[in-house]
């Protein structure tokens, strides 16, 4: 319950949209038993008088019929606007405060959860909880506002009747709801695991798919999806079966309910305590009254669901961050020499990858580290970028990177990391990340300098050629070089470069080789980190250092 | 019956009949089940009518005749018995709904997923995984509620009005004629309401999805957006994404609901004329108030089903707007030459290339025109430009995909004749980016030989020289991998997959960049892998590597989609090609 909470929260800005959908739903409820009870005495009143002869004044009946009529018709259209306005400012709220979340997490904290899972929870997790306020918070509350007030107005006519209807309603608003909740708990929680696994495994057997093909697994990895949707289906169709269960009971409690008020309306009736025209008033009210509780039982049906995934949509957000940002930046770094004092790290908890390494840059040096694979070079990469938790000491310009806010370390440094993500936008688009404000003459001095000036200049759109999702209508070593290209263009006074020339040719990796010189040889002032084994990038560094395995 | 009402209203939106009628032949498989939510859905109407024929009664008794609590009780007990019979209609009409959305989703999602994995990279090359995934996923669970919503509802608002006015005729003709003429209005302006937002609801869809991808390639990208102090202004376009969607969203509905508040405005104000008229009947007391008030009660339910298709005419659009993305895939024609079943001679196969041309959509370099033997038994080594066709040739040979032009013969058999499971099982491949699953390291090695043995994957491992940094994870071969195989480094992975196709026993081996990314010793130990996987097999590696180059046989060249030569790998690295 305490995620519901705190997930209303969030979005405490709509709480205008949010009561006013509640207010709406009260009134359109009131407008609807009101007009079932008029229209029942009126019709009731009628016959007593034209069997009676005594007059009656059907002018003020008829009137308040017509004008609850318009108020049911337009308050429900009103209604759902309003809902469904709130519902999707939520929604939007939502979305945003996950993905600032979200940020300081990457990339330690995000891979343990697999890819397409991270997306896709976020996707329909959030999704799910479009239902939190449209079809859990904002039922709840018009319901038992509606039926706190119903009975309210009942006993002012007729006690009795008043409280064999409360036994009634919180037989079919809470008792049926509860019994429901205890029922359909364990498949909703199953199926939106259920859910969430299949999403996952869909995911991997569509980017993986030629790895299956070819492995001779297509058919297995099938078989698996198969049997986690059977599986899903299976507990929705549990889930329905409960609805049913649900549906029944209210129907059952609401005709019951109905019987039951006409006993006492007519003993009343029999007793001369109310007129008998009230009767049928009685009877038409309470059975719009249900209608009104009938919305209660199915928002507690979605309410296990809901949760499950609210917490672990907090599950994700809550997890603690790898680095954790300084609460107070303190001094600012002067100049740009890196300096690494004893430091040890490690991908995952308990096998240290890098152990008691220490190695300086200096201010406008550059320094390329080898090393065989696995040895912790693009760790030392991320470890800069704030990626990753470190031991022992890490200095930038003299501060302790730690002691650095992000947004002041990540100003001072442009970087090629070891899997550049392109993203699925124009090559101009996914260059200008690195500066959007560069100028057509910095674009074309980044083009150039890694080495993608002729291979865009043939390209018939140019720039605005689409890379595809995750680069796919790129090659790897034309996403390395885009991904150069980004990075030269922020012209930081730090470059940190993974691997700048995989995937590239003896001849292209030459000339990119040769460029970065020119660029950064002499006084450019740039301190340089350059981690690779290629023999060609040996040259882009004053210095070598070897990394030796921990 | 339903096909045909359905296409009544229907008539306006040419575009999606094709999905419409793909759903609803869907539908014919779980007719009898529909039919039977349709009959207890007519016995609930039934008891509907005893229900308020008994309650009409009850107050005729008590207010005009004056009778007590006694005469009462009888009637009491009798509306509760309706009320525990209705309940059980109800139940019984929820569990059929619930088995035949359940079967058909189940086949739906099962040929789906197949459908799109066959096509695979060849049919969907440079579709995005994100709307597939969602709609394998999403997409067919929105079927449900056309099938189990719309469909019933459809036929209840054909028959329950009909039977309802039967029994409300005969107690007061002229409400009956007032139901009976406003009636027929509700469908009219459900229909032209319905026609604006259908076409809204499409392009929905299309945002939904766009959406869907749009987050996903943020997060994947997250670490990038950082480094370049974009995640803040990203925060930004998700919040302009999302209000788009919002946006968009409300102007779907507020059409769609335009067409419930007609519905809820001509049945409110029908029933509103009923009540008058009833009324000014029993002031003139040409009626009784029990035949007066069991009409006054029918009315709402005879406007009933018609607003219960109402609200499930959006969970129509919902359905079709799913079947819209489900049954295109579906029809997709396979790609033709997939169908081969010949099976290819035992042994490393020898292997023809005839002037095979391929093109993808035209902004990368496909290959054309192009000649190439690899002798059975022989190592290959394959090298060229970024974009030179290498990746593509790769990719023919292993059928991921056809020539456009041309043929490969496999020992002088066309590779669209053989079959292509008998193919692949004589293959391996490591491609330039391998792709894991979540899991364990065994479970990903195993994949294409789930029977191998504890001894064969150390073999594959040691082969690949990947047995000594498994051995230091946490729980070796039972480390869990995680996105993208985390938690490894990228030469790492590589040796991964290098053993993972050496635990196929394949005659065929086809290496994309095996050694990108690995330090010189890592490249030397890899390279003493693939001379001992080179033997008995015919290997083909694109490498731009000296040394990978020196452990094949023969480097063929290729130049702009064509083999340009085909030398020694010595004679390929002499011409002043000096490594420094």
């Amino acid at each position: 319950m305490n995620h519901i909470v705190r997930l209303l929260n969030i979005s405490r800005r709509q709480w205008m949209w949010m009561t006013a959908g509640i207010v709406l739903g009260v009134v359109v409820i009131a407008a609807n038993t009101l007009l079932m009870a008029l229209s029942g005495w009126f019709i009731a009143s009628m016959a007593v008088s034209g069997s009676s002869g005594v007059a009656f004044n059907y002018f003020f009946p008829s009137a308040g019929i017509r004008f609850l009529a318009i108020a049911r018709t337009v308050g429900r259209y009103l209604e759902r606007l309003v809902s469904h306005e709130a519902t999707f400012r939520i929604l939007a709220e939502l979305r945003v405060w996950l993905f600032k979340r979200f940020v300081p997490l990457a990339p330690a904290c995000l891979e343990r959860f697999a890819g397409g899972d991270v997306a896709g929870r976020l996707r329909a997790d959030v999704d799910a909880l479009e239902t939190l306020y449209l079809k859990i918070v904002a039922p709840l509350a018009v319901g038992a506002i509606s039926i706190a007030a119903a009975l309210l107005f009942l006993v002012w006519f007729s006690p009795p009747s008043a409280a064999v209807l409360l036994l009634f309603l919180v037989l079919a608003g809470v008792g049926l709801p509860l019994l429901v909740r205890r029922f359909s708990e364990e498949p909703g929680r199953h199926s939106a695991a259920l859910a969430a696994e299949l999403r996952n495994k869909v995911t991997e057997g569509l980017q993986g798919v030629e790895e299956l093909i070819l492995l001779g697994a297509v058919e297995r990895q099938a078989a698996t999806v198969d049997g986690l949707s059977a599986g899903l289906i299976a507990e929705q169709e549990r889930l329905g079966r409960i609805n049913g269960l649900l549906l029944g009971g209210m129907s059952i409690l609401a005709g019951s309910g109905v019987a039951a008020v006409l006993v006492t309306g007519s003993m009343q009736v029999a007793s001369h305590q109310i007129p008998a025209p009230d009767l049928v008033m009685l009877l038409l009210f309470s059975a719009a009254v249900f209608e009104a509780a009938g919305q209660l039982p199915s928002a507690l049906h979605l309410l296990p669901a809901a949760r499950e995934s609210a917490a672990r949509i907090f599950e994700l957000a809550d997890a603690p961050l790898p680095v954790p940002d300084t609460p107070v930046p303190t001094l600012a770094p002067t100049g740009n020499e890196i300096c690494f004092r004893h430091v040890s790290a490690a991908y995952l908890p308990g096998t240290p990858v890098l152990r008691n390494i220490s190695l300086t840059v200096p201010a406008g040096g550059s320094v390329v580290l080898t090393g065989s694979s696995g040895v912790g070079k693009s760790l030392l990469i991320e470890i800069l970028l704030r990626f990753r938790a470190y031991e022992g000491s890490v200095t930038v310009g003299g501060v302790e990177i730690r002691d650095l806010t992000r947004e002041t370390l990540i100003d001072m440094i442009a970087a090629v990391p070891q899997r550049p993500h392109l993203f699925n936008a124009s090559i101009r688009d996914n260059i200008l990340l690195g500066n959007a404000t560069a100028g057509e003459e910095q674009l074309r001095q980044a083009l150039r300098d890694s080495g993608l000036d002729s291979w865009v200049a043939g390209l018939p759109l140019g720039l605005e050629t689409p890379v595809g999702i995750n680069g796919s209508a790129v090659s790897g070593g034309e996403a390395r070089r885009i991904a150069l290209a980004r990075a030269l263009l922020k012209d930081a006074p730090i470059l940190l470069l993974d691997e700048p020339t995989e995937g590239l040719d003896s001849a292209t990796e030459r000339e990119v080789v040769s460029r970065l010189k020119e660029r950064f040889g002499g006084a450019a002032g740039t301190t340089l980190l350059v981690v690779s084994h290629r023999p060609a990038c040996l040259a882009l560094g004053d210095s070598v250092t070897r990394l030796e395995c921990a | 019956m339903t096909d045909q009402s359905a296409e009544s209203i229907d008539n306006n939106a040419q575009p999606d009949t094709g999905a419409e009628q793909w759903l609803i032949a869907e539908a014919r498989t779980i007719r009898w089940l529909v039919l039977g939510v349709i009959c207890l859905a007519v016995a609930i109407g039934v008891l509907i009518v005893f229900q308020a024929r008994l309650l009409a009664s009850a107050c005729q008794r008590v207010v005009m005749q004056g009778e007590g609590v006694a005469s009462i009780l009888p009637l009491a007990a009798i509306l509760v018995m309706l009320a525990t019979g209705r309940c059980l209609c109800t139940w019984l009409m929820e569990n059929r709904s619930a088995a035949a959305a359940a079967r058909v989703k189940q086949a739906v999602r099962s040929r789906l997923y197949r459908k799109i994995q066959s096509l695979g990279s060849a049919g969907l090359a440079g579709a995005e995984a994100g709307p597939l995934i969602e709609t394998v996923t999403k997409g067919v669970d929105e079927l449900e509620p056309y099938l189990t919503r719309f469909l019933p509802q459809l036929s209840l608002a054909a028959i329950l009005p009909f039977m309802f006015l039967a029994v409300i005729v005969p107690a007061e003709w002229r409400a009956g004629l007032v139901l009976l003429f406003s009636a027929p209005c509700i469908p009219l302006f459900m229909i032209l309401i319905g026609r604006g937002s259908e076409q809204l609801h499409r392009r929905q869809w299309h945002r939904l999805s766009r959406m869907a991808g749009h987050l996903m390639d943020l997060v994947q990208g997250l670490p990038d957006l950082i480094i370049f102090g974009a995640a803040k202004t990203e925060a930004i376009a998700v919040a302009r994404v999302s209000e788009e969607y919002r946006s968009a969203t409300m102007a779907v509905l507020r059409v769609a609901f335009l067409s419930a508040f007609t519905l809820e405005f001509f049945a409110t104000v029908g029933t509103a004329l009923v009540a008058v008229i009833i009324g000014f009947r029993l002031l003139l007391g040409g009626l009784s108030l029990g035949e007066g008030l069991f009409v006054l009660l029918m009315a709402p339910e005879f406007y009933l089903p018609l607003r219960n298709l109402g609200l499930s005419y959006h969970a129509r659009m919902q359905g079709v707007a799913a079947a819209e993305r489900i049954a295109p895939l579906l029809a997709r024609p396979l790609p033709e030459g997939f169908a081969g079943s010949l099976l290819p001679q035992a042994g490393p196969p020898s292997v023809v290339f005839e002037g095979v041309t391929f093109r993808y959509g035209g902004t990368r370099g496909g290959v054309s025109g192009l000649d190439l033997e690899l002798p059975a038994g022989s190592a290959t080594a394959l090298v060229g430009e970024s974009g030179a066709g290498k990746t593509t040739l790769a990719r023919l040979l292993v059928g991921l995909a056809r020539p456009a032009a041309g043929r490969i013969l496999i020992n002088g058999q066309d590779l669209n004749l053989l079959a292509p499971h008998a193919w692949r099982s004589q293959l391996a491949w490591v491609p330039q980016t391998p792709y894991f699953f979540s899991g364990t390291v065994r479970e990903n090695l195993i994949l294409g030989r789930p029977d191998a043995t504890g001894s064969e994957i150390d073999v594959a491992l040691k082969t690949a020289a990947a047995d000594l940094f498994i051995r230091h994870l946490p729980q070796g071969l039972d480390t869990v991998l995680g996105d993208r195989g985390a938690g490894l480094s990228g030469g790492e992975l590589r040796r991964l997959a290098l053993a993972r196709a050496y635990l196929c026993h394949a005659t065929m081996i086809v290496l994309d960049e095996p050694t990108a990314g690995l330090d010189p010793e890592n490249e030397q130990l890899v390279c003493a892998a693939l001379d001992k996987l080179a033997h008995g097999r015919t290997v083909l590696i694109i490498s731009h590597r000296e040394q990978t180059l020196s452990c094949a046989g023969r480097v063929a060249e290729m130049i702009d989609g064509r083999i340009d030569r085909v030398c020694s790998p010595l004679d390929f690295l002499t011409p002043g090609e000096a490594s420094p």
